[in-house]
C-alpha cells in the first residue's frame, strides 16, 4: 500500500514535468498543426542554461542559498530556451509555413538532432551526464505514509500553478482570444486584425518558457542531466498532449499526470519492470489513438466535402 | 495562387546586365585553369606528408590529379560550354560548374586553413603565396555570376522517341558512366582514417566536382533525356543497371573494403524503397520504420544456427530470409493497422511509438530472441555450393575479392526491390495508394477501400525491409538492437526524401550519400550528426523535393509547376508584371 | 447506350427520412427522395440549407443519424466506397481531383473498382496485367472524350483551367460505372457558355442511362434542366414536383426573400457566385 502511494506521489512528480514541456507542443500544434519534434530538446537545453548560470555566474558566494541561485538559474533556463525557440522558429519553420505538412516534421527532427548534438559537443564535458546542483531545500517532507523529496513538490507546485496561469491567460487576455482565434482559423483571425506572426512567436514563447522553468527544475530534482533527456521527456510530453487531445491545455496536463502515472505504476507493477514501463506509455499511447483518436478532450476531426 | 501573390515578399534578386555573361564565363574559366597551376598551402601541413608538398608549390604541369585536375576540368568546361555556339540550357550548366568550382575551392580553403591553422596557409606566410583556393572560389563565384547575367532558361527537352538500338545505346553509355562515378565516389580521396588526413575534403572536394558535372549535365537536359529514355524501356534499363553494377568489382572499387561499404549501402537502399513505398506513394508518415529491418535481422539470425541462439534451427539462408521477410510483412501490417482510424502526423507517432517498443524489446532481450545488449553474434556466413559468401572468389581467370558474393546478392536484390516498386507503381495498386496520399476522402469516393490499400502498403514495404534486413544480419554476422533504433528511422527517412519521394533513383542515391558520407568522413565522425541534423533542415529550406524529384511530388513539394518553372519564378513574373503600371496585368494566373 | 425502355420509370435510388444532426444542429430533418431511372433530379435551396450534407449522407461520407437509403432497393453501406461500387458516384462542391496525377490517371482511379489486376501478374507483368491496362485505359479515354478533355490526357491536374478540372471530376466519377450520379454545383465558377456545356453534358450522361442528381445555386440552369427539382431550406424538403410546379409555388417564393421568380434567379446567381469566390480564396 505504502509502495503504491509512493509511486503515485513519484508518478505526480513526473507528470508534472511532463506536463509543463507538453504545454509547449499542445500549444504549437494548435497553432501552426506543427508537431515540433524539438520542443524536447528546448526543455534539454533549458536544463543546460541552468547549469551554466550556476556553474559560470553565480559567484560562490551565492551558490549555497537555494533562494538566490535557484531563481536565477531557472531565469538563465528561461532565457536559453526562449532564445533557441525563438531562432528556430524564425530560422527553420517560418520559411516553410506554407509547405507541404511533411516539411516542418522533417526539418523538426533535423533541429531536434541539432540540438542534441551541440550541447554533446560544445558544452563542457557534455558527452557524459553532468551533476546538476540541488538548488533547492534537500529534504524529505512526510505526507502521511508518503515520502516526497521538497524538490518533486517544488516541481508539482509550480507546474500547476503555472498551468493555471497560462490556462487564465489564454481564456482571459487580449493575446491569449488572439490565440485562440488563430488555432481555428488563422485566415479569418488575419482579417479580423491579429497578427499571425506575432501570436505564433507568442506560443513558441510561452511553450520555451515552460519548458526552460521545467527543465531546470528537472535537473534540480533528479540531479543530474545529459544530452538525451530532451528526447526521452519530449516524447513522453508529446504523448501526453496526444492523450489529453491534442490543442487541449487542460488535457496536456492531465494527459501529462497520467503517463507519469503510468510509466511509474508499470515500472512498479507490470511484467518486465522498469525496463518496460517506457513500453506501457507507448502501448497506451496507440490505444488512445485507435480508439479516441482526437485524444481525451480534442474535438473530433471534421471530414470536409 | 491569387492570394499568395500579393503577400509573398519578393526576393532580393541580383540583376546583371546580359553583356556581361561572357566576360565572366570567359574570367571565370581562365580564372579556374589558373588556380589549379597554384599552389595551395604555404607550408606543409601533416609531418610525414607525401601529399602535401605537392600542393605548397607546383611542380609537374602534366601531372595534375586529384581536385586540381578537377579544377581545371570543370574550367575548360566553362569555357566550352560559354563559347560553343547554341548550347540549349547553357546557363543553367554554367551555374552548376560554377557552383562545382566554388565548392572544390571553398572546401579546399576552409580544410587548409582549419588544419593549417590559419588563413595564412592558403594566402601568403612566411614568404610563401598560396592562392589557389581563393582564386578557384572567386572562379566558381564569377562563373555562378556570368550564368546569372545569362539568365537563367527552361531546361531543354530532347526528343525521347529513337530507334530502338541508338535508345539502347544511350541508355548503355549512360549506365556506364554512373557505373564510373560510382566507383570513382566510393574510392575518391581513398579509405578514411588517421593514416590520410586528405581523405574526408579530397572527397568532399569530388562530390563537389561530380555535382558540378551532372548539375551541368540535367541543365543541358542530358539528365531529364536519359531518366525518359530509361522510363520508356524501363525492362531494359533495369537489366543494364543490374549488370552495371555487378561490374563494380571490377572496377578500383574492387576491393573487401569497398566491397562491404557497398554492400551496406544497398541493404539501405533496398529499404528505403521499400519506405518509399509507405511514405513516398501512400503517404503515410513512418518514423519507426528500420523496426521492420531490425524485425528481419532477428528473425533471420534466429533460424540460421547462430551460436546464441536458443532455437537452435538452422535453415538455409534463402528459407530463412523467406520467412524472415514475410515475418516482418505481417508485423508491418499489424503496425500498419491503426492506419485504419488514426491519420496523419498521429500515425507518425503511432509509428514511432511501434519502434521505441521494438528497440525496447530488443534491449531487454525479449523472449531471449534478440541477445539484449549483447546481440546476437556469430551469425553464419551464407554459403552456396561450399563457398562462403565473404570468401574471395576466382571467375575465370579473375580475382575476385573477399565480400563480392554478398554485393553480387545485394544488388540482384536491390534489383529485385526497384521492379517490385516500379511494378506496383504503375498500376491498380499504385494508383490508388496515391490517391489515398493526394486525397484519402476522394480516394474513397472513387471506391478504393483505403483501409485495405494502406495495410498492404505496409505489408509491402516491412517485407521489403525484413528481406534486407536479413541479409544484413548475415552480412555483418550480428544482428544487434543497437541498429534498429529511431535514428535509423530518421536516417531512413531522409534518405527517400533527399533523394527524391516515390522515386527509385531517389531512394537509392539518398540511402548512398547518407549512408557513404559517415563512411568517407570519419575525421568528422563528431560532428557527423550536427551536420546530418543541419542538412535535414536545409534540404527541407531549399530543396524540399530532393535531389531527383518525382513528376509529381516535385509539383506538390516544391511548389513548381508542370512546366518545370518553380512557383519563385513564377512569382517574379507576376510582380514585375504588377510593376508594369496600368499597363501590366495585375493579379496571378488563377 | 440508351435508356432500357423497360427500366425507365423504375426508382434506383430512395432516401428514406434521411437526418443528420451535429451536436445541436439539425441540418437534415426527415428529407426523403426518390429518384427514378433516366431522370434528372435537381437540388435548390440556399447557402447552408444542408445539401451538400445530404449527398455526404447518399455516399456513406457521413453517417445519418437516422433514416436509410436505398439502391435499387437494396440498403446502401454507410462506406464511401461501398457505396461507389454499389453504383452510386459523385463530385463534389470544392473540387477534389487528385491534383498531382494526370488527368488519365485520374480517370484510371475511377476505374479503380471495376478491373481486377492479381499481384503476380502485376508484379511479373504478365499478359493478364497488361489486358486489364489497355482496358482501363480504352474506357478511361473514351470517358475523356465524352467530356471533352482529350487533348488533356498528359497534363497534370492541378494545372487544369477551373472548368476543366469540374469536368474531369465528372469523367472520374462516371469510369466508376454508376448507375446514379451526384453532382454537387457543377457549374459553379463557370461563365454562360461553359455552364450550357455542362447543361448538354448532363443530359448526354443521361442518354447513357444514368440517373442524376445535381446540387445547384443557378435555378434557371435547374429549371432548365431537370426533370424533377426539390427545394431544401434549413434541412427540411419545402418542395418537390416539376421545374412548373416548384417555380409556382408560393413557399418556395417565400423562402426565397419574397421576391417573384426572376429576382430569386439573379438573386441566386449573384450568391452563388460570391460563395465561389469565398470558396476559392
Ligand atoms: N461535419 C459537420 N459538422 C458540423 N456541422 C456541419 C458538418 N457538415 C455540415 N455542417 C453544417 O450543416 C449545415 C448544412 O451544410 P451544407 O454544407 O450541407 O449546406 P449546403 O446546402 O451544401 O450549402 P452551400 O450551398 O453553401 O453548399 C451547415 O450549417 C453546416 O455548417
Ligand atoms: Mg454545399
Amino acid at each position: 500500500m505504502t509502495t503504491l502511494l509512493q509511486q503515485i506521489a513519484n508518478g505526480i512528480a513526473l507528470g508534472a514535468t511532463i506536463g509543463l514541456i507538453a504545454l509547449g507542443y499542445t500549444m504549437v500544434y494548435g497553432i501552426i498543426q506543427l508537431i515540433n519534434f524539438a520542443h524536447g530538446e528546448v526543455f534539454m537545453v533549458g536544463a543546460f542554461g541552468g547549469l551554466a548560470v550556476h556553474r559560470w555566474l553565480l559567484p560562490e558566494a551565492w551558490q549555497g542559498d537555494w533562494y538566490i541561485s535557484l531563481p536565477l538559474m531557472i531565469v538563465g533556463g528561461v532565457v536559453v530556451a526562449v532564445t533557441i525557440a525563438l531562432i528556430m522558429e524564425r530560422f527553420a519553420y517560418r520559411p516553410l509555413r506554407n509547405a507541404p505538412r511533411l516539411a516542418p516534421l522533417i526539418t523538426a527532427l533535423g533541429v531536434s538532432i541539432v540540438l542534441q548534438e551541440a550541447i554533446r559537443i560544445w558544452f563542457p564535458n557534455a558527452e557524459s551526464a553532468q551533476a546538476y546542483p540541488k538548488a533547492f531545500i534537500d529534504a524529505q517532507v512526510d505526507l502521511g505514509p508518503v515520502s516526497i523529496s521538497a524538490s518533486k513538490l517544488l516541481i508539482i507546485v509550480v507546474s500547476v500553478a503555472l498551468s493555471v496561469g497560462l490556462q487564465l491567460y489564454v481564456t482571459k487576455s487580449r493575446m491569449g482570444r488572439a490565440m485562440r482565434a488563430t488555432a481555428q482559423d488563422r485566415d479569418t483571425a488575419r482579417l479580423m486584425g491579429v497578427n499571425p506572426d506575432r501570436v505564433i512567436v507568442l506560443t513558441f514563447l510561452i511553450g520555451a518558457a515552460l519548458a526552460g522553468v521545467a527543465g531546470v527544475l528537472y535537473g534540480v530534482d533528479i540531479t543530474n542531466v545529459d544530452n538525451a533527456i530532451g528526447f526521452q521527456n519530449g516524447i513522453f510530453a508529446f504523448t501526453a498532449a496526444v492523450l489529453g487531445g491534442i490543442g487541449s491545455l487542460r488535457g496536456a496536463v492531465i494527459g501529462a499526470f497520467i503517463i507519469g502515472l503510468i510509466k511509474t505504476l508499470g515500472g512498479q507493477y507490470m511484467p518486465g519492470g522498469t525496463q518496460y514501463d517506457y513500453v506501457w506509455i507507448f502501448v497506451v499511447l496507440i490505444f488512445v489513438l485507435v480508439f479516441r483518436p482526437q485524444g481525451l478532450f480534442g474535438e473530433a476531426e471534421r471530414v470536409r466535402a | 495562387m491569387t492570394t499568395t501573390t500579393a503577400t509573398v515578399r519578393s526576393r532580393p534578386r541580383i540583376t546583371l546586365a546580359p553583356t556581361l555573361a561572357k566576360p565572366l564565363a570567359a574570367a571565370g574559366g581562365v580564372l579556374a585553369v589558373i588556380a589549379a597551376l597554384l599552389p595551395w598551402t604555404t607550408f606543409v601541413l601533416f609531418d610525414n606528408d607525401e601529399v602535401n608538398p605537392s600542393l605548397q608549390y607546383f611542380d609537374a604541369p602534366f601531372a595534375l590529379s586529384g581536385y586540381r585536375l578537377h579544377t581545371m576540368l570543370l574550367g575548360l568546361a566553362v569555357l566550352v560550354v560559354a563559347f560553343v555556339p547554341r548550347i540549349p540550357g547553357r546557363a543553367r550548366a554554367q551555374r552548376a560548374l560554377g557552383f562545382g568550382i566554388a565548392a572544390i575551392g571553398l572546401i579546399s580553403l576552409i580544410f587548409l586553413s582549419y588544419n593549417g591553422g590559419g588563413v595564412g596557409t592558403v594566402t601568403a606566410a612566411d614568404g610563401d603565396a598560396a592562392f589557389g583556393a581563393v582564386v578557384a572560389l572567386v572562379a566558381g563565384v564569377l562563373v555562378v555570376l556570368s550564368a546569372i547575367a545569362a539568365g537563367i532558361t527552361d531546361i531543354p527537352d530532347f526528343p525521347t522517341r529513337l530507334p530502338r538500338l541508338a535508345a539502347y545505346g544511350a541508355l548503355v553509355l549512360a549506365f556506364a558512366a554512373i557505373l564510373f562515378l560510382v566507383a570513382e565516389t566510393l574510392t575518391a580521396g581513398g579509405r578514411s582514417g588517421v593514416s590520410n588526413p586528405y581523405a574526408g575534403p579530397t572527397f568532399l572536394a569530388f562530390l563537389g566536382m561530380a555535382g558540378g558535372v551532372l548539375g551541368a549535365l540535367s541543365g543541358v537536359g542530358v539528365v531529364r533525356w536519359i531518366s525518359a529514355l530509361s522510363e520508356r524501356h524501363r525492362a531494359f534499363s533495369i537489366i543494364i543497371l543490374v549488370l552495371c553494377a555487378l561490374s563494380l568489382p571490377l572496377t578500383s572499387a574492387g576491393n573487401a573494403y569497398w566491397m562491404t561499404v557497398a554492400t551496406t549501402i544497398g541493404v539501405y537502399a533496398a529499404t528505403a524503397i521499400g519506405l518509399n513505398v509507405v511514405v513516398g506513394l501512400a503517404g503515410l508518415l513512418d518514423l519507426g520504420y528500420v523496426a521492420f529491418m531490425g524485425v528481419g535481422a532477428f528473425v533471420a539470425a534466429n533460424l540460421s544456427g547462430a551460436a546464441t541462439s536458443k532455437l537452435g534451427i538452422e535453415l538455409p539462408f534463402p528459407v530463412a530470409a523467406l520467412i524472415a521477410a514475410i515475418l516482418a510483412g505481417i508485423v508491418g501490417a499489424i503496425v500498419g493497422s491503426p492506419t485504419l482510424r488514426v491519420r496523419g502526423d498521429y500515425l507518425a507517432i503511432v509509428t514511432l511509438a511501434f519502434g521505441e517498443i521494438f528497440t525496447r524489446s530488443a534491449q531487454n532481450d525479449i523472449g531471449g530472441l534478440t541477445g539484449g545488449s549483447n546481440a546476437i553474434p556469430r551469425i553464419p556466413d551464407v554459403e552456396l555450393g561450399g563457398t562462403a559468401f565473404n570468401e574471395e572468389i576466382q571467375v575465370g581467370g579473375l580475382e575476385l575479392p573477399g565480400g563480392v558474393l554478398y554485393y553480387f546478392m545485394i544488388v540482384l536484390v536491390v534489383g529485385a526491390v526497384m521492379a517490385v516498386f516500379a511494378n506496383l507503381k504503375n498500376s491498380r495498386a499504385g494508383r490508388a495508394w496515391i490517391a489515398i496520399r493526394e486525397d484519402e476522402d476522394a480516394a474513397r469516393a472513387m471506391g478504393i477501400r483505403t483501409g485495405k490499400a494502406k495495410i498492404m502498403a505496409f505489408l509491402v514495404g516491412a517485407t521489403l525491409a525484413g528481406l534486407a534486413g536479413a541479409i544484413f544480419a548475415h552480412k555483418l554476422t550480428i544482428a544487434s538492437f543497437d541498429s534498429f533504433k529511431f535514428l535509423e528511422s530518421v536516417t531512413l527517412l531522409a534518405a527517400v526524401i533527399l533523394g527524391g519521394m516515390g522515386t527509385i533513383p531517389g531512394a537509392v542515391l539518398g540511402a548512398s550519400l547518407l549512408f557513404v558520407l559517415p563512411e568517407k568522413l570519419r575525421e568528422f565522425d563528431d560532428y557527423r550528426l550536427l551536420l546530418f541534423g543541419l542538412a535535414l533542415i536545409l534540404i527541407m529550406r531549399f530543396r524540399p523535393q530532393g535531389l531527383v524529384p518525382d513528376r509529381v511530388r516535385r509539383a506538390e513539394l516544391a511548389g513548381e509547376t508542370a512546366t518545370g518553372k518553380s512557383i519563385d519564378e513564377e512569382e517574379a513574373l507576376v510582380v514585375e508584371q504588377e510593376h508594369d503600371g496600368p499597363t501590366g496585368k495585375k493579379g496571378g494566373t488563377a | 447506350m440508351t435508356a432500357d425502355p423497360i427500366a425507365a420509370g423504375a426508382p434506383v435510388l430512395h432516401a428514406q427520412d434521411v437526418t443528420m444532426v451535429f451536436g445541436g444542429l439539425v441540418a437534415l430533418n426527415k428529407v426523403s427522395l426518390t429518384l427514378e431511372q433516366g431522370q434528372v433530379a435537381g437540388l435548390i435551396g440556399p447557402n447552408g440549407a444542408g445539401k451538400t450534407t445530404f449527398f455526404n449522407c447518399l455516399t456513406g461520407l457521413y453517417t445519418p443519424t437516422s433514416g436509410r437509403v436505398l439502391l435499387n432497393g437494396a440498403r446502401l453501406a454507410g462506406d464511401p466506397a461501398k457505396v461507389t461500387i454499389a453504383g452510386v458516384a459523385r463530385t463534389f462542391q470544392n473540387i477534389r481531383l487528385f491534383p498531382n496525377m494526370t488527368v488519365l490517371e485520374n480517370v484510371l482511379v475511377g476505374r479503380h473498382s471495376r478491373m481486377k489486376q492479381d499481384p503476380v501478374s502485376t508484379l511479373l507483368r504478365l499478359p493478364a496485367f497488361h489486358r486489364g491496362e489497355r482496358a482501363a485505359k480504352e474506357r478511361a479515354r473514351e470517358l475523356l472524350a465524352f467530356v471533352g478533355l482529350t487533348r488533356a490526357e498528359d497534363e497534370v491536374a492541378r494545372n487544369l483551367p477551373y472548368g476543366d478540372q469540374r469536368r474531369l471530376e465528372i469523367a472520374r466519377a462516371l469510369a466508376t460505372d454508376p448507375s446514379v450520379l451526384l453532382l454537387d454545383e457543377p457549374t459553379a465558377g463557370m461563365n454562360p457558355q461553359e455552364t450550357e456545356a455542362t447543361r448538354q453534358l448532363i443530359l448526354r450522361i443521361r442518354e447513357t442511362g444514368v440517373s442524376v442528381v445535381v446540387i445547384e445555386h443557378d435555378i434557371k440552369f435547374i429549371f432548365g434542366l431537370c426533370d424533377k427539382v426539390s427545394v431544401l431550406v434549413q434541412g427540411e424538403l419545402l418542395v418537390e414536383g416539376t421545374p412548373e410546379v416548384v417555380r409556382a409555388d408560393p413557399r418556395v417564393i417565400e423562402a426565397y426573400l419574397g421576391k417573384p421568380p426572376e429576382e430569386i434567379e439573379a438573386d441566386a446567381r449573384t450568391a452563388a457566385e460570391e460563395h465561389d469566390k469565398g470558396e476559392q480564396a
